[in-house]
């Protein structure tokens, strides 16, 4: 094995498992300091790779060994309507949303928006497409202390987490929409009296006046925004607050 | 008495319990974001459970599951494409992956590798991290053992460049002249 050989080799392997090794740094000093530079390398590696992690939290492999489908909150009954008038409820949403977005919101409405689109730059984890739903359990710890009912429209939710959002902690849900996820947040302690719209970097959607609170329905693309208007209305339309 | 189902949940969790440090750091490399690596493995480990009758010696189970958290990662970014990474503007999650206390030198490391594609740096985590052999990373690569041989050597002296330009040059590059 010559030097050019050795180096390829123990550049890719610098614990030196090869055959030819030995012998070669047995009468080779360049090589063998080359070999000692590499191992110094591959230890800061080691270490450098060895980020810190969190402690092992496993999923509800209850929920998981089931199969089960989380079962929202109870489902108000609706007449079924067809899909093209689901489909025009959410345009026209979108074109009130535009409108709306082109008069200036007051301060509490533009807080209130920056804080819902700071809050979804924090989390971008949580809008992943997946089949897999939170555990009941999971759910009702979000919900149980804000909200007794309400109804995505049939979506499984894949997230759920209590989050604070202008001072107060609110359930904050991802649902898997036909288009992609759809983030839900349930602002019962706000005052929305008139549709927010929110525009992020890669987000779209608004804040919806719901009882005497609000709902932010909140997707990734503009294409997605009619589904958003869906869902966004089913939310509001089906949102009761336990507080 | 335990049931069937407290049984397989006992050894489900020993398995993962064994190697969940390891599993999230090839998870947050592959996918060079912590938070997203959560995620990810989160899906990974629903996916073991459910098919935990399948692996019939524990002793695989490492591979296993990192085969099955591998995946995860490709599904997740099939539907998630990631924006290119910019070194410069890193998320406040991704400094924080990256940060060591008091130890600038190892930062500045951990960002040469963090800036690595992924085809070389996936071979590194599973030779330096997981202990993986060169057959062994080719076969869960997929690729040959000459391709994995030439990528890790070629991800070092990236690496070794990126320490020798910065302060490291003393403590790692030593006196040789390079590769």
């Amino acid at each position: 094995m010559d030097c050019e050989a050795y180096r390829q080799a123990i550049g890719a392997d610098p614990r030196g498992g090869f055959e030819g090794a030995a012998e070669h740094t047995a009468g080779c000093a360049a090589c063998r300091a080359l070999t000692a530079e590499l191992l110094a390398l591959d230890e800061r590696i080691a270490r450098a790779l060895a980020i810190d992690a969190p402690a092992p939290a496993l999923p509800d492999l209850e929920m998981a060994a089931g199969g089960a489908v989380v079962e929202l909150a109870p489902r108000r009954r609706r007449p079924s309507a067809p899909v093209w008038l689901a489909l025009a409820a959410g345009l026209a949403l979108v074109a009130v949303f535009a409108l709306r977005g082109l008069t200036p919101g007051d301060a509490y409405h533009d807080q209130l928006a920056g804080e819902v689109l700071a809050h979804m730059d924090h989390e971008q984890s949580s809008r992943v497409v997946t089949t897999i739903p939170v555990s009941n359990t999971a759910l009702d710890e979000v919900l149980h202390a804000k909200v007794s009912a309400f109804d995505t429209g049939g979506p499984i939710v894949s997230y759920a987490q209590s989050c604070v959002i202008n001072g107060h902690i609110v359930p904050h849900l991802v649902v898997q929409g036909r288009t992609g996820p759809i983030t839900v947040i349930l602002l019962p302690d706000e005052n929305v009296e008139d549709v927010i719209p929110l525009s992020g970097e890669s987000v779209h959607g608004f804040i919806l006046p719901a009882e005497s609170g609000g709902v932010a329905i909140i997707g990734q693309r503009e294409e997605q925004m009619p589904e958003v208007g869906e869902v966004g209305e089913r939310v509001v339309d089906s949102v009761k607050w336990s507080l | 008495m335990r049931t069937g189902v407290d049984e397989r949940k006992a050894r489900f969790e020993r398995l993962v319990g064994g190697c969940h440090r390891d599993l999230y750091r090839y998870a947050a490399w592959l996918c060079r974001d912590p938070g997203v690596a959560e995620v990810v493995l989160q899906e990974a480990l629903l996916r073991a459970w459910k098919s935990l009758d399948g692996l019939k010696q524990d002793d695989a189970a490492k591979a296993w599951l990192l085969t099955i958290v591998r995946r995860e990662n490709a599904r997740y970014f099939a539907s998630h494409p990631p924006p290119a990474l910019d070194i410069h503007a890193l998320s406040p999650a991704q400094e924080a992956m990256l940060a060591a206390e008091d130890d600038v030198e190892l930062e500045d490391l951990r960002r040469a590798i963090m800036k690595l594609e992924d085809g070389y740096r996936e071979p590194l985590l599973l030779q330096v991290l997981l202990g993986h052999s060169c057959n062994e990373i080719a076969e869960i690569m997929g690729i040959k053992p000459g391709a994995v041989l030439t990528r890790l050597h070629r991800a070092r002296n990236r690496l070794r460049e990126a320490v020798v330009q910065g302060a490291g040059l003393a403590a790692v590059a030593g006196q040789s002249d390079g590769l």
